[in-house]
């Protein structure tokens, strides 16, 4: 069983967007409203898309680092190493 | 040889397949030399002699890169792996399988031998009107049969992992690999069909028998852009997927470590599928459609990000803590997927339709579209050829070189399609034969041009290794290779003829 709880936090996001939609969709009716609508939207557009590229370049830069890291030859990965499949770790 | 030539085993049809396809790539990435060559500065260098050999050039060029090199590798890997890991003995048709291999060469023979100047798009009103047969018309036929091919080898892997998988083997125990090709192939088989129709309606839009696409009789050349998006929006996926399956095989494998999460690999395969079909008109954003339709494919755009996003998540989770062997076939998978992360960022950009209309038609969509197919599946593959070296061959390939072609390929292969980007919010249209000679362009152009010069030396080492190993490579030692302490396929399959 689902429970509602989780119904509801799911729930929440999808209703602010639904009433977010449907705003936009009758800012049309006047065409000052519909303008700033616009810009508005594409200035929310922007900015996240500006926020994705970022977080995306620290995920590259976190991949970067963790091939570095983690690499067996890395000083810090001589002592206690994950055992590989055959070495019994799992199976 | 001949053995291997007229086998319909899935290990020579697959081993068939890589060679064929490992062949286009270096023909084709000679043509794309000639290009970049010409390019590096503006007028007529003599290496090219003119625009019209220019466009048959750059035709063949990326028609060759899709469908003589991206997706018959995919399938060799495919043939090679998928009975064995879904644990058969071979594939479900193997004389089918030998048809679909079969029909390449052919298809391959008269994309060549026709050098069409059509572009890879071949859009109408050009392709029906003007361009030149009979190049065209072999072009068309071409396509024709290796959309057939594809086919065949697509319902051919789906009844194989389906129907002859093992009884004890779920499908939720497959390797992600399986799943790749699984999703991969149903793409192809819902996708294709739109393409092989539009074909014979340039064919006989050509003939003059109809007007389709020929607005002089009434037809739409913008119909045409639907039809062949349909097809090729998700085909982008079709190449992708299979060098996401190849990177879940080697991630855990080279890290030692089991894969983060196996579920959501699944879950990311299946929306990226699905969402690949709601997203074709973001190609032609400047056709005039209205607002409310491009918004529409722009949100069914943005909505493979997640499923991007969620298979970098889980390979970063897979690698993080683990005991990273940084061997060839992880350096080119791991340096795939930060060209990868790039090649997104330019596809968002894409996707906002007012600032396509600064990168369409420009440099910027070439550069795009290169970092996925030569950044990310290219890499891919590379890597997973190499990995596959020993299995094939039963040597292993020269270490040091690999890696030295690894970072060849990845400097030179971010130099030329970076810099592209910018080329293209300077303006400069994509295929053209000159450009104007002022800065920023030439100097653009230059470094675009060294960097295509810097991954060709990475080809040739490529070629070398590949060459000199298989003759003269060490012995593999075949329960581990790479001495991952991980297991590595099972070599007596590679033994068909006894
Ligand atoms: C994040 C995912 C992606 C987004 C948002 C995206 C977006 C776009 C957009 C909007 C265009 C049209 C640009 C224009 O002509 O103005 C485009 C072009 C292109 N994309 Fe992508 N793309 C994505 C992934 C891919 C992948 C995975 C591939 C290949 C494997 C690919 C290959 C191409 C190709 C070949 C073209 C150019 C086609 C042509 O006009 O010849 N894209 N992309
Ligand atoms: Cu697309």
């Amino acid at each position: 069983m689902v429970s509602y709880s989780k119904l509801a936090l799911f729930l929440i996001p999808v209703v602010v967007l639904f009433l977010l939609d449907v705003n936009s969709a009758f800012a049309q009716e006047s065409s000052k409203q519909y303008m700033s609508a616009r810009i508005e939207i594409w200035a929310l557009f922007y900015r996240l898309m500006v926020v994705a590229f970022v977080i995306g370049a620290v995920v590259m830069g976190t991949i970067t680092w963790v091939v570095w890291r983690f690499r067996e030859s890395h000083p810090k990965n001589k002592g206690s190493i994950t055992p590989s499949r055959s070495e019994g770790a799992h199976h | 040889m001949w053995e291997i030539l007229f086998s319909t085993h899935h290990t020579d049809i697959g081993l068939l397949y890589i060679y064929l396809s490992t062949t286009a790539f270096i023909i084709g990435g000679a043509l794309a030399i000639g290009i970049r060559s010409e390019l590096f500065l503006p007028g007529n260098q003599g290496i090219i002699p003119d625009s019209n050999t220019f466009h048959r050039i750059f035709t063949v060029h990326g028609t060759n890169m899709l469908f003589f090199w991206l997706i018959p590798f995919a399938s060799g890997i495919g043939n090679y792996l998928i009975p064995i890991m879904v644990r058969y003995k071979d594939m479900a048709w193997p004389k089918l399988n030998a048809v679909a291999f079969w029909m390449l060469p052919v298809s391959m023979a008269l994309v060549w031998l026709g050098f069409a100047d059509t572009t890879w798009n071949a859009y109408p009103p050009y392709s029906i009107i003007r361009a030149p047969g009979p190049a065209a018309e072999m072009w068309i036929f071409g396509l024709k049969i290796a959309g057939i091919s594809s086919v065949l080898g697509a319902i051919n892997f789906v009844v194989t992992i389906l129907k002859m998988k093992h009884p004890d083997l779920p499908l939720m125990k497959t390797p992600l690999f399986v799943w790749a090709t699984l999703v991969t192939s149903l793409m192809i088989i819902v996708a294709m069909p739109t393409f092989a129709a539009a074909l014979i309606m340039l064919y006989t839009d050509r003939l003059g028998i109809s007007g389709f696409f020929n607005p002089a009789m009434g037809g739409d050349p913008i119909a045409y852009q639907h039809l062949f998006w349909f097809t090729f929006h998700p085909e982008v996926y079709i190449f992708l997927i299979p060098a996401v399956g190849t990177a879940y095989e080697l991630i855990p494998k080279f890290s030692r470590k089991p894969i983060f999460s196996y579920g959501s690999g699944v879950i990311a395969f299946v929306m990226l599928a699905i969402v690949g079909f709601a997203s074709w008109a973001h190609h032609m954003y400047a056709t005039g459609m209205s607002f409310t339709e491009k918004t529409v494919f722009m949100v069914g755009t943005l909505a493979a990000v997640p499923a991007s996003a969620m298979h970098i998540f889980n390979w970063i989770a897979t690698m993080w803590g683990g005991r990273i062997k940084f061997a060839a076939p992880m350096a080119f998978t791991v340096g795939g997927i930060v060209l990868f992360f790039f090649a997104g960022a330019g596809g968002i950009v894409n996707t906002a339709m007012p600032l396509d209309f600064l990168t369409h038609d420009s440099y910027w969509v070439v550069g795009h579209m290169h970092l996925f197919l030569m950044g990310m599946i290219t890499f891919g593959f590379i890597g997973f050829l190499y990995y596959m070296f020993p299995l094939i061959t039963g040597r292993m390939y020269n270490e040091r070189a690999a890696m030295i072609q690894f970072w060849l390929m990845f400097v030179g292969v971010s130099m030329i399609f970076l810099t592209q980007h910018v080329l293209g919010l300077y303006g400069q249209p994509r295929r053209t034969f000159d450009y104007i000679p002022v800065q920023p362009l030439i100097i653009l152009n230059q470094i675009s041009t060294v960097g295509a010069w810097i991954t060709a030396a990475g080809a040739a080492v490529f070629i070398a290794n590949l060459i000199k190993s298989t003759v003269s490579g060490k012995p593999a030692n075949m329960e581990d290779p790479f001495k991952l302490g991980e297991q590595y396929y099972d070599y007596a399959r590679r033994e068909p003829h006894h």
